[in-house]
């Protein structure tokens, strides 16, 4: 027996409310998936496209400094091809190539903060949407899948569900771990551009002016972590492997991505079969809009390697008529929904209902397995 | 035994089944504060009324109380009042054995330090301080079970619910496990109640069982009631010519026999009959050692317990 053992002594202390359980397991969820080596080197890797995003923030606002933009915009309403100047270059010639009537700005400053603040959504937007939303999947797939199959196969349900703790708050507590861990990958490396663009831009009111974009960077980030977190953890109760679990969740994200790729490939092939039928899917008259005649004329697709971001950035007008059918493309319109670049119903719809009915399906499936060993 | 007010926990004709299968039919029973032991065979519906007890079942009738609040509707005041050792392993792989310890107040709602705190004291009550920074999953078994132990009473619980507590634990530890039981329930006031297949266990530390089997109550009450013969016999050990003991108390009217080569058995006598029983000893040369009551083995009483529900047309206790 240690020489400092007090026996056993009553305990007559204050206990903390309802809730505290979320934050505990939120907490211990977190520190236990930090432990995993690939898991920091997922979230290290997922901060460097960053960078690159940043390298244009500064080249946008380093162009404003040295008097450019004008000339930019000369160029991008002669149909000149900025993309010499990479994705910056492919916002510019969009953003720079619309404005005329009646939107135009009628001096100066009101067209650069007119400017900036598009193409700071712009780019903003892409940042969220491609990249990040690709390596949220990688990454929730190394963390999301053990969460709940631990607890299963280890019996920790027991040490849950013997204590006062709800299945509300087992589920919310396991749902933010992954929410932090995917803030971690949208939400802070957004507002640290965000951040970034104010700090290299000329005047500190600049953040004044783009208020909203942060919040937008965060409501986005809601977006991907609610549905994607509860699909996650609907998986990881189904089964006490972690293993399969996690095969499922890249199976469900691969298949529905090359569903989505044929079902368009296959509509792209019909339009080019029946010029008719273009017009009826896009009423711009062109399944790229102005973003080809800012590019080099309608005959002529971007190119390959700027498309992706041309779709990210919400620079192509068309609408994708089977983004409903897989994940990553309908939290991508939905993004492009929270930062005011897609606004048509038609667009919105499928996805949004998608995703909800997802969500819902995926709370049904939560509530009935978390404590199902427990009624068993 | 009676329902009353006063018992901890009171179940009233609770009935629970699984699709057609009916694993508790009709079951009443009263906790009493104290010791209690639930045994039955495998299959008997033990794990279900524990379950029960915490309000994860669903039941198909009856009702359970737990200090007056029904589980079902009250379940987080019940389980603040509840620490529970199951039977099978549960930890959380990752943790060290202090860590799980206070992951377990935290979540019974003691705030970060003091569950930190209370965490180092029972895990050192429970004998198991020495291994607290190891993870819980490179633990011995028997050591995985303290840790258990200590996790479920960390939040100080006014009932501790243990199923098979001392599996995996050698004749030491077990020992010592039922010796903090003991403390619990004697110096602390705790009720605490025991599911085990070990009947010396429960004889050793229980003041009250219960024997569940078929689903049903087979037998309750106080381990003294239940282990006192149909007539009272009084045992007597020594060393000497027992037989020759034995021939003096027949004559002198007590229908004395030998037992076993170290005591006989003889109907207890009144107080005169008691003196004449030490003069006969006298007389004969033996050395008394002892001079008690005796009592059925509490195995003799589960299995004649066990024997009568698995007769035809038996009806619930």
């Amino acid at each position: 027996m240690p020489l400092h053992d007090v026996g056993y002594r009553g305990w007559t202390g204050r206990r903390r409310g309802p809730g505290q359980a979320i934050g505990v397991i939120m907490t211990t969820g977190i520190r236990l998936a930090w432990t995993s080596r690939w898991l920091r080197r997922a979230l290290l890797f997922a901060w460097s496209p960053a960078l690159f995003f940043a390298a244009s923030f500064f080249a946008f606002e380093q162009a404003i400094d040295e008097g450019r933009l004008s000339s930019m915009r000369d160029g991008a309403r002669m149909g000149r091809n900025l993309d010499g100047v990479g994705m910056l270059g492919t916002v510019l010639a969009d953003t720079l190539g619309r404005q005329s009537g009646a939107d135009a700005p009628k001096t100066e400053e009101e067209e650069i903060a007119q400017t900036r603040r598009l193409v700071w959504s712009r780019l903003l937007l892409a940042f969220v949407r491609a990249p990040q939303a690709v390596l949220l999947a990688v990454v929730v797939g190394l963390i999301a899948p053990a969460l709940i199959s631990r607890d299963l196969r280890a019996k920790a349900w027991l040490i849950y569900f013997t204590r006062p703790v709800s299945r509300l708050e087992y589920i919310l507590g396991k749902g933010l771990v992954l929410a932090v861990i995917i803030a971690g990958i949208t939400m802070l490396p957004g507002l640290a551009l965000w951040l970034m663009g104010v700090l290299v831009s000329p005047s500190v009111w600049v953040a004044v002016a783009t208020w909203d974009l942060p919040l937008k960077v965060i409501a986005s980030s809601i977006v991907l972590m609610v549905p994607t977190a509860l699909l996650a953890l609907a998986y990881s109760s189904l089964t006490a492997e972690s293993r399969i679990a996690s095969f499922a969740w890249f199976a469900t994200w691969a298949a529905c991505w090359i569903a989505h790729s044929s079902l368009t490939t296959a509509d792209m092939m019909a339009v080019a079969n029946d010029p008719a039928a273009r017009v009826d899917r896009d009423p711009s008259g062109s399944l790229w809009g102005d973003f080809d005649a800012a590019l080099g004329g309608a005959d002529r697709p971007p190119p390959r390697k700027v498309r992706w971001f041309a779709k990210a950035a919400g620079l192509d007008p068309a609408i994708d008529p089977w983004a409903w059918i897989s994940p990553y493309h309908s939290l991508g319109v939905m993004q492009g929904w929270v930062f005011g670049i897609e606004r048509r119903p038609q667009a919105i719809l499928p996805p949004l209902v998608a995703l909800v009915t997802l969500s819902v399906i995926s709370i049904v499936i939560l509530w009935r397995r978390v404590d199902a060993p427990a009624r068993a | 035994m009676q329902a009353s007010d006063a018992a901890p926990v009171v179940v009233d004709g609770v009935v629970k089944q699984y699709g057609r299968r009916t694993v508790l039919d009709r079951v009443s029973l009263d906790v009493p504060p104290g010791i209690t032991g639930l045994v039955g065979p495998n299959g008997a519906g033990k794990s279900t009324l524990v379950r029960a007890m915490l309000g994860l079942v669903r039941l198909a009738a009856g009702s359970v109380r737990v200090f007056g609040l029904d589980p079902v509707t009250s379940p987080r005041q019940v389980r603040q009042l509840v620490g529970v050792v199951p039977e099978d392993e549960c930890t959380v792989p990752g943790l060290a054995a202090v860590e799980m310890v206070r992951y377990a107040a935290r979540l019974s709602g003691l705030p970060s330090v003091e569950a930190l705190r209370r965490a180092h004291e029972v895990l050192d009550w429970c004998d198991a301080g020495q291994e607290r920074y190891r993870p819980v999953e490179t633990l011995s078994v028997g050591m995985r079970q303290k840790v258990a132990f200590a996790a479920a009473i960390v939040h100080d619980p006014q009932l501790v619910i243990l199923d098979e507590p001392t599996n995996g634990l050698d004749p030491i530890e077990r020992r010592a496990m039922l010796g903090r039981l003991q403390t619990l329930a004697r110096r602390h006031g705790k009720t605490v109640f025991v599911s085990t297949h070990v009947l010396p266990d429960v004889e050793a530390i229980c003041d009250h069982v219960i024997v569940l089997a078929g689903g049903r109550v087979r037998l309750a009450g106080s381990i003294e009631s239940l282990t006192r013969p149909a007539a009272a016999e009084t045992r007597l050990e020594g060393t000497g010519p027992l037989d020759d003991l034995a021939e003096r108390l027949r004559r002198a009217g007590l229908a004395a026999r030998v037992a076993d080569p170290r005591g006989i058995v003889f109907p207890t006598p009144d107080a005169a009959g008691i003196a004449a029983v030490w003069g006969a000893a006298t007389a004969a040369g033996v050395a008394v050692s002892s001079l008690a009551g005796t009592h059925r083995p509490l195995e003799e009483v589960f299995m004649q317990a066990i024997a009568t529900s698995q007769e035809p047309g038996h009806a619930a206790a």
